[in-house]
């Protein structure tokens, strides 16, 4: 997967709201500048290294930190999330450090982002503490939000029901599998009754 | 009605849809899935005007309608296999989502179905053009010829008044409409199956998956005993066949060899499966058989009509059908209806086993024997999951392509019911809802958000313990038959009705003693196969939200899942006094009216029923051709003889031997007796 060479993300719709001030209009139809992602998703993106243990490309190549970043602040409001961020930083950028337990749970919901695409049900006593008006429920954050989940490639698989690997390929050994015999597939006819079996006349399916 | 198709583009076949264009057909269909497509095809092909009428939408038979459907299960939070679909308030489906186990046991059921028995019915359906099988598995064996006289042979459950050989030529159809892929002689030696000589599927069988291997180079040729009591029985990871295309088979059809089908709406595409690994909720490339194929070779004699819920069958006094009243609408959020009807010859149910029980309750049609809706049948499933010692590689290619067979059959089943073992290649996706669960769990989110969550890992360490653990996940999914029983069953209460007004399904369901003994023997073995395995066993039954099937047995905590296999609720029969149809699945009460699909069957044995099911349908055609050519030659003995007196219509049916005053495009362009095959 190599995104940067063929999709800059400076032409990533999903970034564009982050490299745009709302508050100006003109800076839409601004020409855009082949820049890379603002300073903000940057941020983002290198906290999200630590809480998901995927490199910074692996996560820009997802096409989605900006949108997930916009999630994140939309769900636990601006105020909230750069406490989390603050506090982050004051524990050196290890989320397993954090103590606030609003800001362990925006932890816990952004890497279950990351993995998932899906933006989890918070703890209650966070959801009362932040104040939230929005409904307390988990959601797909978008169709592609789940194909691009990083769980998959914790095992070295791809997401059911996209990116298919190919006729067969289930039949090969995983990443530190070992091999294993495999029956010859007989692909015979039916032999009738009382009769010599035909030995194989064609090839295997695999 | 107008006489044209509605605006809105035709699917790729050559068939109508939009609204009737006749005022009378040869052939009304109830549904437009599994069943009912096939009797559509065969029948509209020997050029019988057919109306199809199916209650759901059509959103699935166009491309673009098909990516809205991956959208949609992309975007849902739990990818059951109703997920892709969407909801619609006319034509109501039941969900697996609608079922909420309690803290001390027991359950409640929210949705479209009532259930007010022991246990619950766990299975979904959907009503949409193409129906269930449009999120089955597309797994195809074939019941197995004891199968078919379990109540002679062992004492239990109901007799098809038809066996294995009255039904052989047909599986052979069944195989080739469907594109089944298999190893013909494997399923011969290790099952016992019956084939002709030289038979052949259309393709190759599907590739075996790595776990599979893995769990052959263990099992084949072990004895495990069930019990230490029982007889042993030897282990062996035998192939699967799937209604999937693989590498067609040169040899196939006496060296014509077979032409993979591939995708509805999209040309050259998914002629091969390519491991997606969701063919449960939808196969992103339609390898996997769905009915929208049949649909893209209709002929144009038949017309389907969707967002039309038959809500009763139309007969006279002496029991003769005369056609169906149906409610059109066109938005399933907010449903606004107005009512038709629709006149035939014959009159097909196709509506799935629930619906079409609920018909007949509704129409009070069939009723001479009791046993409309009555012998619900399900299979039961037993998950046990566990973790391997290395990686197998899960969520990878179909979800199943090899099982276990050796307890499918023999003396055991006096006194327990047999099963058939399904390797998953899913990991635990369906016991524990994996991945999803896996990271919520060590991230320290728990299922109840009122629950003190724990610190949870993150980083490099969340990484390589999700991947050490998923890697290794594996389960087993034991498949029971369950037994036809009169108590298990489908009633209607008028106090129970959907958007439409229509009575909803009100299921009493329960397992037999015999049933649960087989689940406890399931448990046995998959104990002794985990053992054998040297896999670290995680399964655990208990009571709670997600585990609605949960109850105990003679001391022993077990948990049942529902297949999506629903039966016999139109049961077949020998005797007009104790079924419900005849061996051609046509009512006896009836005689222009039949019931097709998994609800005729008076057994199920332990094999996915949709291969039996179509197998049917194609030998019901036949009988439908039959009839409705008898009907038709001469026509002047319809039109003049007491027997069309009942007829809402004086339009006479049939071939015309001049040309037709009805409106269409080519009705009679091949006078049905041309056409006999």
């Amino acid at each position: 997967m190599a995104p940067h060479h063929t999709a800059p993300l400076s032409q990533v719709p999903s970034d564009l709201a982050d490299r745009t001030d709302p508050a100006d209009p003109a800076a839409l139809s601004a020409p855009r500048a082949p820049a890379g992602p603002s300073p903000a998703v940057e941020r983002f993106v290198e906290v999200s290294v630590r809480l998901t243990g995927f490199d910074a490309f692996d996560l820009h190549a997802t096409g989605l930190a900006a949108l997930y970043r916009a999630t994140a602040l939309d769900q636990v409001g601006p105020e909230a999330f750069e406490r989390f961020l603050a506090e982050l930083a004051a524990v050196g950028g290890d989320p397993g450090r954090l103590e606030g337990e609003t800001s362990r749970d925006i932890a816990r919901a952004l890497a279950h982002l990351w993995y998932l695409g899906v933006w989890p049900q918070l703890a209650r006593s966070v959801h009362t503490a932040l104040g939230r008006e929005k409904a307390n429920v988990p959601f797909t954050v978008s169709p592609e939000a789940y194909t691009e989940g990083l769980v998959w490639r914790t095992f070295h698989g791809h997401p059911a029901g996209a990116k298919a690997p190919g006729f067969g390929t289930w039949s090969e050994p995983p990443p530190g599998a070992p091999p294993v015999p495999r029956p010859a597939a007989p692909g015979r006819p039916v032999a009738g009754p009382g009769k010599e079996r035909e030995e194989e006349t064609a090839g295997d399916a695999v | 009605m107008s006489t044209s198709p509605r605006a809105g583009g035709q699917p790729t076949g050559g068939h109508r849809t939009g609204t009737p264009h006749l005022r009378r057909y040869d052939v009304i269909v109830v549904g437009a899935g599994l069943s009912g497509t096939l009797v559509a095809k065969r029948l509209g092909d020997q050029g019988w005007r057919v109306l199809v009428l199916e209650a759901g939408t059509r959103t699935l038979d166009t491309w673009p309608g098909h990516l809205d459907a991956m959208n949609t299960y992309y975007a849902a939070s739990a990818k059951v296999p109703n997920s892709p679909y969407r909801a619609n308030t006319a034509a109501p489906s039941p969900d697996v989502l609608d079922l909420v186990g309690l803290p001390g046991g027991g359950f409640r059921a929210n949705g479209y179905l009532v259930q007010n028995g022991a246990l619950p019915y766990g299975s979904d359906y959907l009503r949409a053009n193409g129906g269930t099988v449009m999120h089955w598995l597309g797994l195809t064996p074939r019941m197995h010829p004891e199968d078919f006289a379990v109540r002679r042979t062992f004492g239990y459950g109901r007799d098809w008044p038809i066996g294995y050989a009255d039904l052989e030529g047909h599986y052979r159809a069944a195989e080739r409409e469907l594109g089944v892929a298999g190893d013909a002689q494997e399923q011969s030696e290790a099952i016992g199956l019956p084939f002709p000589e030289g038979y052949v599927y259309p393709m190759h069988r599907i590739p075996r998956s790595y776990i599979d291997d893995v769990v052959a180079a263990k099992l084949d040729g072990v004895p495990v005993r069930e019990s230490p009591d029982a007889a042993e029985t030897t282990l062996r990871v035998v192939t699967t066949p799937h209604a999937r295309n693989s590498v067609p088979d040169a040899r196939y059809d006496g060296g014509r060899g077979y032409r993979p089908v591939g995708a509805a709406g999209l040309p050259n595409y998914g002629e091969r499966c390519v491991g997606n690994a969701s063919c449960v909720p939808i196969c992103p490339v339609q390898a996997k058989y769905n009915p929208l194929k049949t649909q893209a070779t209709w002929d144009s004699r038949v017309t389907l009509v969707t967002k039309a819920v038959v809500s009763r069958v139309l007969a006279d006094g002496n029991g003769r059908a005369l056609g169906v009243e149906y409610q059109a609408y066109d938005d399933p959020a907010a449903p606004v209806h107005t009512t038709h009807t629709a006149e035939a010859d014959i009159v097909v149910l196709a509506a799935h086993a629930i619906e079409n029980a609920r018909l007949l309750l509704v129409s009070r049609l069939a009723g001479h024997s009791g046993q409309v809706g009555r012998n619900l049948m399900d299979h039961p499933v037993l998950l046990t999951w566990g973790l391997m010692r290395h990686p197998v590689g899960p969520f990878r290619g179909p979800a199943s392509t090899s099982g276990v067979e050796s307890f499918r059959t023999g003396p055991a089943r006096r006194r327990r019911a047999p099963f058939r073992i399904e390797i998953a290649n899913w990991g635990w996706s369906w016991p524990a809802s994996s991945p999803g669960s896996d990271v919520a769990r060590l991230l320290g989110i728990t299922g109840d958000s009122g629950q003190p969550r724990g610190r949870g890992v993150f980083g490099e360490e969340l990484r390589r313990a999700l991947g050490e653990g998923i890697g290794r996940q594996f389960s087993l999914q034991f498949e029971l038959e369950q037994e036809a029983e009169s108590r298990n069953r489908v009633t209607v209460d008028p106090r129970h009705r959907d958007r439409l007004g229509n009575p909803r399904p009100v299921i009493t369901y329960d397992l037999s003693d015999r049933l649960k003994r087989g689940l406890a023997a399931a448990k046995a073995v998959s104990d002794r196969i985990f053992g054998l395995l040297e896999a670290e066993d995680h399964t655990a039954y208990g009571p709670g939200p997600f585990s609605p099937g949960y109850f105990r047995f003679e001391g022993q905590d077990l948990s049942f899942n529902g297949a999506g296999h629903g039966a016999g609720t139109h049961v077949m029969g020998d005797s007009r006094d104790s079924s419900v149809v005849d061996h051609w699945q046509r009512c006896w009460d009836h005689p222009n009216l039949y019931a097709v699909g998994c609800g005729s069957m008076p057994s199920i044995g332990t094999s996915n029923p949709s291969l039996t099911m179509a197998a049917l349908a194609l030998r019901s055609s036949e009988q439908i051709h039959r009839e409705l050519t008898g009907l038709h030659r001469p026509v002047t003995v319809r039109t003049g003889g007491g027997t069309g007196a009942g007829d809402l219509s004086p339009h006479v049916p049939g071939p015309a031997p001049s040309p037709a005053p009805a409106r269409g495009p080519s009705p009679h362009s091949h006078p049905h007796q041309e056409v006999r095959p």
